[in-house]
């Protein structure tokens, strides 16, 4: 007694296979446009300006003759404005996160303080950048330096380095923090032995997502006033002479790539488009670099952590 | 006490299956027991065949109900009154089984008898009379196994002492007539055995009825005084 | 013929609940619960899912403390400084160094074996290698997976086995010398050999320390545990010598549960 033959049976399974490859033909298709996009402007960008990409192209001050142009002061910029990002998001990100998973009572304050962190990451850009030259820029005199970029752009990945915390804690199975606590920790001892060794992949992850989505902000670093062209370097944060380290570069002008992208791009002189792509390249790959260094720590914490 | 039903239908009818073997095995020794005590009141050579066909089946009963005791064990790991069931039905089916070996022992000292062609049984309507004690007893016993009665069982208990009794009455008497008499002493022997196998049956019947104690209340009442029959200490009613 | 056994006024308690309550939220989980505990006795806990067995074992180190919305009434005496363990001037964490516990699925700290067992003495400011390396061998000797780790302390200890991963997780709880150790169903998560090798274990531990163990396995509470406590919707229903519990419960709601009539 069968309900349908071994045939029938058969042919029903042929028909219904025939939408998986329908589907995975469809899936391949939407996917190929996302990347064939993304691959068509990289090599694009990659053709324009790879006349320009030479070490020269990295040592050289911007010039006003296109071929002599560089992206030196762009480059150590970026870098300098990112390390302010990173030293400042990094530590009020995760000590955020932490005190929301671990110690914040469950009432309807933290409900509110927690949806509206999950909203500050859908605020524009360029809001920041108004916030940041009313409070850094005038209200703590900050001036228009490499300090308040930075903590304009560490306001701005907050929120992502608060949820990628969170996410990263709640990962961690509520057995393995049962154990912990059953052993007699109190919640700072589980916070450090335990919370945070087994988050740290996650919290890298999400911290690296964020400063690479900070690293390509333009608007608000115009708005808080970076200079567009500009010929020195920010002073040199090791010195000489004791104490050896200073921190006046927090203070200098500066620039950084997306905004020399930005000036040479609105220049009527071709020969500057070049610069611009091959600039616009090394944002990329700059950008690729962080995301893939997120996989690889991810892939080398994970190892040694399973539950 | 098996109140409502198990989670598992199939062990239902398995616990059920074993307990209604046990009543019909105990049914057969019950007519075995009645037609070896007939054999010896009319000395029907049939009848007395008859007996020892019946004590095939209820051995071969015997084995088959202590299989399925070691099934249940090994595929339900029976617990509480299921496990006491259990543990009792094998030790119930032993005293069965032996019951239907007295039983056919009476037979065959029953052919003995009219063999030698005496007519003339001294006692022989005491004798019975203990035998229709045992057959009683034995009834009432697996009646009292079938309505989980453990009170019944305690009055069972007390009975045996009647039929003891009667065994020790029957000898004395015996034992006057052998003096009377000499020539008579190989049939009085035969008679003895039939006296000494109906009181076995009733000591039978009598440890059926400390298992069926035991499955109601899961006190161990062998081997203690009387007295001590009594409910273990707010035991369900 | 069983060893009599010793009357219960005679035997020397560990901890008793007295008149315990337990609330999650609006929820009643524990209702009145009167119950001892022996000093160096496995004492079992069973009945169906949701009877608050588990809940029960919980509170003797305060694992309810943890969230948020729970409430105890009455008390869980230890025994013999008769401390009230659900005395809101007791700190839970005071409880849990007193008190190990034991989870249903194991669960290693993502660290090294040596590490797993040494965390509960370096809360408790233990740190000198010398001393954690001793300890730390004897509690791996205690939980008898000493010869199965001893070339490898230093591996992670998500490569042992799920029964060598729970053996692990008993050496950690032994590693702090507990006063009770706590087991909420232990086995439920590892194959028949790896439950027998735990079953073992715990009969020879109860040499040494008072076992509490929940488990949904009656046979295991038959095999494990001299005593039994058969619990359901949130109220001590029997306690008694697991001999008598499985051989001749006195209440009815009992057998129908130990018979499999439950239902």
């Amino acid at each position: 007694m069968a309900l349908q033959t071994a045939a029938e049976i058969r042919a029903l399974i042929a028909r219904h296979k025939r939408w998986d490859v329908i589907f995975g033909v469809i899936g391949i298709l939407c996917l190929s446009i996302g990347l064939l996009t993304f691959a068509t402007l990289f090599v694009d960008m990659l053709i324009d300006g790879y006349a320009r990409l030479r070490p020269e192209f990295f040592t050289e001050f911007p010039s006003r003759r296109a071929g002599q142009a560089g992206i030196l002061s762009a480059w150590i910029g970026t870098i300098m404005v990112m390390l302010v990002t990173a030293a400042v998001a990094v530590p009020l990100g995760v000590a955020a996160g932490i005190y929301l998973e671990e110690y914040a009572p469950s009432n309807w304050m933290t409900h509110v303080i927690e949806i509206n962190i999950s909203n500050l990451a859908g605020v524009p850009s360029i809001v920041y950048g108004l916030l940041a030259l009313g409070l850094f820029v005038y209200q703590f005199g900050l001036g228009q330096s490499v300090a308040t970029a930075g903590l304009t752009l560490a306001l701005l990945i907050l929120p992502v380095v608060i949820v990628a915390t969170r996410e990263a804690i709640r990962a961690i199975p509520g057995a393995i923090r049962e154990a912990a606590y059953a052993l007699g920790a109190t919640k700072w001892q589980v916070v450090q032995g335990h919370i945070l060794p087994y988050s740290t992949g996650g919290i890298l992850t999400g911290v690296i997502i964020g400063m690479a989505r900070a690293i390509g902000e333009t608007a608000p670093i115009i708005t808080v006033g970076a200079l567009t062209f500009i010929a020195f370097l920010p002073p040199s944060p090791i010195k000489a002479e004791p104490p050896f380290i200073s921190f006046e570069w927090l203070m200098s002008p500066f620039t950084v790539m997306p905004i020399q992208i930005f000036n040479w791009t609105s220049r009527p002189d071709p020969a500057f488009q070049a610069n611009a792509a091959a600039a616009g390249f090394i944002l990329v790959f700059m950008t690729l670099a962080m995301n893939g260094l997120a996989i690889w720590l991810r892939y080398r914490i994970r190892r040694n952590i399973k539950w | 006490m098996p109140h409502s039903e198990h989670l598992s239908k199939q062990y239902d009818s398995d616990l059920e299956d074993i307990r209604s073997r046990v009543l019909q095995m105990g049914g057969l020794v019950e007519s075995q027991i009645l037609a070896a005590i007939e054999c010896f009141g009319t000395g029907n050579y049939d009848l007395m065949a008859q007996v020892t066909d019946t004590d095939r089946r209820v051995n071969s009963y015997e084995v088959e109900i202590d299989d399925a005791c070691t099934h249940v064990i090994a595929k339900r790991q029976p617990a509480a009154s299921d496990l006491r069931l259990i543990m009792a039905v094998s030790k119930i089916v032993t005293d069965l089984e032996r019951t239907g070996d007295e039983a056919e022992k009476i037979a065959r000292m029953a052919k003995n008898i009219y063999d030698r062609g005496r007519l003339q049984i001294p006692r022989s309507a005491d004798v019975r009379h203990a035998g229709q004690l045992a057959v009683a007893m034995l009834r009432r016993v697996l009646d009292a196994m079938a309505r989980l009665d453990a009170g019944e069982a305690e009055r069972i208990i007390a009975e045996d002492v009647a039929i003891d009794d009667e065994f020790r009455g029957i000898v004395r008497q015996l034992v006057t007539f052998v003096m009377e008499d000499p020539r008579t002493i190989s049939t009085v022997l035969d008679i003895v055995w039939i006296a000494k196998a109906i009181e076995r049956i009733g000591d039978h019947a009598k440890n059926i009825a400390e298992q069926v104690i035991y499955i109601v209340h899961g006190t161990d009442v062998r081997h203690t005084a009387r007295e001590d029959h009594g409910e273990p200490d707010g035991a369900p009613q | 013929m069983a060893d009599p056994k010793p009357a219960l006024e005679s035997l020397p308690l560990k901890a008793h609940a007295a008149s315990l309550n337990f609330h999650y939220g609006t929820f009643q989980a524990l209702k009145k619960i009167d119950m001892p505990i022996y000093d160096k006795r496995v004492t079992a806990l069973i009945g169906p899912s949701g009877c608050g067995k588990s809940t029960f074992l919980r509170c003797f180190n305060r694992m309810h403390d943890l969230y948020p919305g729970n409430r105890y009434e009455g008390e869980i005496r230890l025994h013999p400084d008769n401390v009230n363990l659900l005395d809101r001037a007791v700190d839970p964490i005071e409880v849990r160094m007193r008190l190990s516990m034991v989870f249903q699925k194991p669960n290693p700290f993502p660290k090294t074996i040596f590490e797993n067992i040494a965390y509960g003495l370096r809360v408790r400011g233990l740190n000198k290698r010398a001393v954690l390396e001793e300890k730390v061998e004897e509690a791996l000797r205690g939980a008898a997976l000493w010869n199965e780790v001893k070339d490898r302390l230093h591996e992670q200890a998500f490569n042992l086995s799920g029964g060598q991963q729970q053996r692990l997780c008993i050496a950690r709880a032994l590693a702090t010398e507990p006063e009770i150790l706590l087991f909420d169903e232990p086995t439920s998560a590892l194959d028949p050999i790896a439950t027998a090798s735990i079953e073992e274990l715990i009969a020879e531990l109860k040499q040494k320390v008072t076992i509490l163990i929940v488990t949904h396995n009656m046979q295991q509470a038959a095999r494990v545990s001299d005593f039994t406590a058969y619990m359901y919707l949130g109220e001590l229903i029997e306690f008694g010598w697991t001999d008598d519990i499985f051989i001749k419960p006195k209440n009815p709601q009992t057998e129908a549960y130990i018979t499999g009539r439950f239902g």
